[in-house]
């Protein structure tokens, strides 16, 4: 054990401040919406919103839970985006990123840099949606909203940096001159070590799937494709915008969505994620490790 | 002379200039000189007839030419008001840039020495014939275009003029010419050339079908959609009819809103991209100092956290918080004896609340993706640097911050990549359609979706402020790549 020096100890002091005031920071508003969601709603009108619920009820989780046709529909709807876009989007990330990981492969960089491109020059978001909605027709379907997600070249580059991270060359070698080609190496050689990169990638793809709500704005064309977060922020923004009608003109606020209800909400649609968030974090804050488009 | 030849006609030591070359090269010049807007390619015969059929007015019809070139004839569909033939002959046009682009760069490569870094001729060939395939789709889309022109008008009006049919068959000829040189030079250097790459790699080019039709549906091809940008935009004439005008959506942009909107976006960017790296590498370098693995986890986690929560629930949040009448703060405030604040109807707030929301959602990320490099960190490094006396600051100022350096470099040139793209969801999600509150918060993106959602009559001009968007953020980062790779290459992005 070595002793410490001065600088040190005021470095561990600071150190340890500063992480836990942060800390704090991080969960403090986590901690302002589960408290509200069991604070009763008289409670935050008359006193509003406070870090501790001052009267304790759950009051707002039976209201949710008593009329839940709409919100399961949203909830099948999200699992369901969630399911196919980290399953396919996962299989033809992990595909791609292997073919821009071989070296023997001549069109690896054009490859890269062709998958990069599309973050750097686009026709925009009209064009995009036009293509989705009047081009192809897919407005209404839920094919449209899961489909434009599927792969993001970040996620393709950043497995492909834990694809050369985890398979040495010299394996890969090996294989061949045994005979193996790309599909018994892929499937063989590749996936079974690659568990931290699926787990890393698969978890960004699911959480993007998860948390989505602007393609379920754009495509949906009733509100049975919609998505969670969109449900959420429908119920949300109406709730916001009549109130601030009611400003101006006397409207009767009595048949809104309470505020209490509306956390309630929130706490229900984050809820499998920070659920599963423990599980796939091991893998997940062990390193992210950005490399760049060439390869 | 040399012998340069085996008797099979493969060659064994490279030589001068081939006179394949040479040919090629004239060919690419004359069509180049055939490409100069003056020599017409599409004639316009029966023109009363047309004018007719187009349902033009006597004044509109007497401003229009009757002989135009590939290049040119977009000022027809401009100046004729109807749209018709207007993508046609925009796709004619990129077309015919890049054709002429690259049979200047193909030129460029055979004359100046320096300028060919490759084996032998290979990139210059390569160059002359995507030179020369480009040239022949002018050549075709011409031809095309008038058959087009003619069938849905029913009048026989468009005639290919000989330039265009010259430039087609010359680029054919140039091109097989130029691909027997390549073949030979191919041989010689052991290079291999598409075809046979997909011999001996064919299962990888199959692992690359899902990718390649994802990007091309959901990227590429919506990136001809910027024709939209030129167009006077309604549903009423089909999605590709609308009236040609030019540059007009880009004018009243930049007389209007395109100077606030780039302002907005570029220094919200700027600031998160310094203070966001400035603090996840401070909290990186913390962390990685915390002794204890389990309270390293546990802070790491709690930090990483609000990465989790989707915007809506942000939104819901930041209304919890700055509302006027149950508000946190406003609480807060008035149980302090203070006045409420009035978030909602005041700008000049959130451009500090924004930047501390983007923040707290992304510290957490950035901050594990610099702890990855650090973890990588040898500990010789910092054993060597004790012995030799070094403090803890010391060891961090002069070890742990230059070897961050690479990963910064990379996170930077990623960042700059999209400086001109916002956080859409974060502003959307924070400010709504609040108008009030638009001066301080307005970027690119936000307009651009409010237009697409609430004006389908403006999709031009959002599809025009799109595209200025694109463009300014794309020569942003190649001119970043390219001073980066000139200085040190190690570190260039592509």
């Amino acid at each position: 054990m070595k002793i410490k020096d001065r600088s040190t100890m005021v470095f561990d002091v600071i150190k340890g401040i500063l992480l836990t005031i942060l800390s704090i920071l991080c969960v403090l508003p986590f901690i302002v919406i589960i408290s509200g969601s069991f604070t009763s709603n008289s409670a935050i009108i008359r006193d509003g919103f406070s870090l501790f619920p001052r009267e304790f009820t759950v009051e707002a989780y039976n209201t949710i839970f008593k009329t839940p046709k709409d919100i399961i529909q949203a909830y099948k709807m999200n699992v369901y985006y969630t399911f196919m876009g980290t399953v396919l989007g996962l299989l033809v990330i992990t595909l791609t990123a292997y073919v821009i990981s071989r070296k023997e492969f001549k069109y690896r960089n054009t490859v890269s840099f062709l998958i990069y491109f599309t973050t750097i020059f686009g026709g925009g978001i009209i064009p995009w949606y036009l293509m989705y909605a009047n081009v192809l027709g897919l407005r209404g379907t839920t094919l449209a909203i899961w489909f434009p997600a599927l792969m993001t070249p970040f996620l393709v580059i950043l497995m492909r940096t834990f694809i050369v991270g985890a398979v040495p060359d010299a394996v890969v070698e090996s294989a061949k001159i045994d005979g193996a080609g790309h599909w018994t190496i892929f499937w063989k050689i590749v996936l079974p070590v690659l568990g931290p990169g699926l787990a890393t990638v698969g978890l960004f793809q699911a959480l993007g799937y998860w948390n989505d709500w602007y393609r379920a704005s754009m495509f949906s064309t009733n509100s049975s494709t919609w998505s969670l977060q969109f449900y959420l922020y429908d119920l949300v923004n109406s709730t916001q915008a009549i109130k601030q009608m009611a400003q101006y003109a006397s409207v009767n606020t009595g048949d809104l969505p309470t505020q209490s209800v509306k956390l309630a909400m929130a706490v229900v649609a984050t809820g499998p994620v920070l659920l599963f968030y423990p599980f796939v974090q091991r893998y997940f804050v062990s390193g992210i490790t950005v490399g760049a488009v060439k390869g | 002379m040399t012998k340069t030849e085996t008797k099979d006609g493969a060659r064994i030591a490279p030589r001068g200039m081939d006179r394949r070359l040479i040919a090629a090269s004239l060919c690419a010049l004359l069509i180049l000189v055939l490409f100069l807007p003056m020599l017409p390619w599409i004639h316009i015969d029966n023109a009363e007839a047309l004018h007719e059929a187009m349902q033009l007015k006597s004044k509109t019809a007497a401003a229009l030419g009757n002989a135009y070139s590939s290049l040119t004839f977009l000022s027809f569909v401009q100046d004729s008001g109807k749209g018709l033939m207007g993508p046609y002959a925009f796709l004619l046009l990129i077309i015919s840039v890049t054709a002429v682009f690259l049979l200047l760069y193909g030129l460029a490569l055979v004359l100046i020495p320096g300028l060919n870094r490759s084996k032998g001729d290979l990139k210059r060939c390569g160059m002359l014939q995507k030179g020369m395939i480009f040239a022949f789709l002018s050549g075709v889309g011409t031809m095309l275009l008038c058959w087009f022109g003619n069938r849905s008008y029913g009048v026989s009006a468009f005639t290919v003029m000989w330039p265009g049919i010259a430039v087609t068959l010359l680029s054919a000829a140039a091109y097989l010419v130029s691909k027997n040189l390549e073949k030979e030079e191919r041989v010689f250097y052991k290079e291999h050339g598409f075809m046979e790459e997909l011999r001996r790699n064919w299962l990888l080019f199959v692992f690359l079908i899902p990718c390649f039709g994802f990007f091309l549906i959901n990227n590429y091809l919506p990136m001809f959609g910027v024709y939209f940008a030129f167009t006077k935009f309604n549903f009423r004439d089909s999605l590709f009819a609308s009236p040609f005008v030019g540059f007009d959506n880009f004018r009243f942009l930049f007389r209007s809103e395109i100077v606030h909107l780039t302002t907005n976006t570029i220094l919200y960017n700027l600031v998160f991209i310094v203070v966001g790296n400035v603090l996840q590498i401070f909290f990186a370098i913390l962390i990685s100092h915390v002794a204890s693995r389990r309270l390293k986890k546990v802070s790491q986690t709690l930090i990483f956290m609000p990465y989790f929560v989707s915007y809506v629930i942000l939104r819901v949040l930041v209304f919890n918080m700055f509302e006027y009448d149950v508000g946190l703060i406003n609480n807060l405030v008035t149980s302090m004896g203070g006045q409420r604040i009035d978030f909602y109807n005041t700008p000049g707030y959130w451009p500090f609340l924004i930047t501390v929301f983007y923040l707290w959602k992304n510290i957490g990320y950035g901050m594990v993706v610099y702890l990855a490099t650090i973890t990588g960190i040898s500990s010789d490094y910092y054993e060597a640097a004790q012995i030799d006396g070094a403090n803890i600051y010391q060891q961090i100022w002069y070890i742990t911050v230059p070897l961050l350096k690479p990963t910064f470099i990379i996170l930077l040139l990623y960042a700059l990549g999209g400086i001109m793209k916002g956080q859409f969801e974060l502003f959307y999600q924070m400010i709504g359609n609040n108008g009030t509150l638009f001066s301080t918060t307005d970027i690119f993106d936000t307009y651009v979706y409010r237009i697409t959602t609430t004006q389908p009559l403006s999709m031009g001009m959002g599809t025009a402020a799109g595209l200025f968007q694109s463009l300014f953020g794309f020569v942003v980062i190649m001119l970043t790549n390219f001073f980066i790779k000139r200085k040190n290459p190690e570190y260039a992005l592509f």
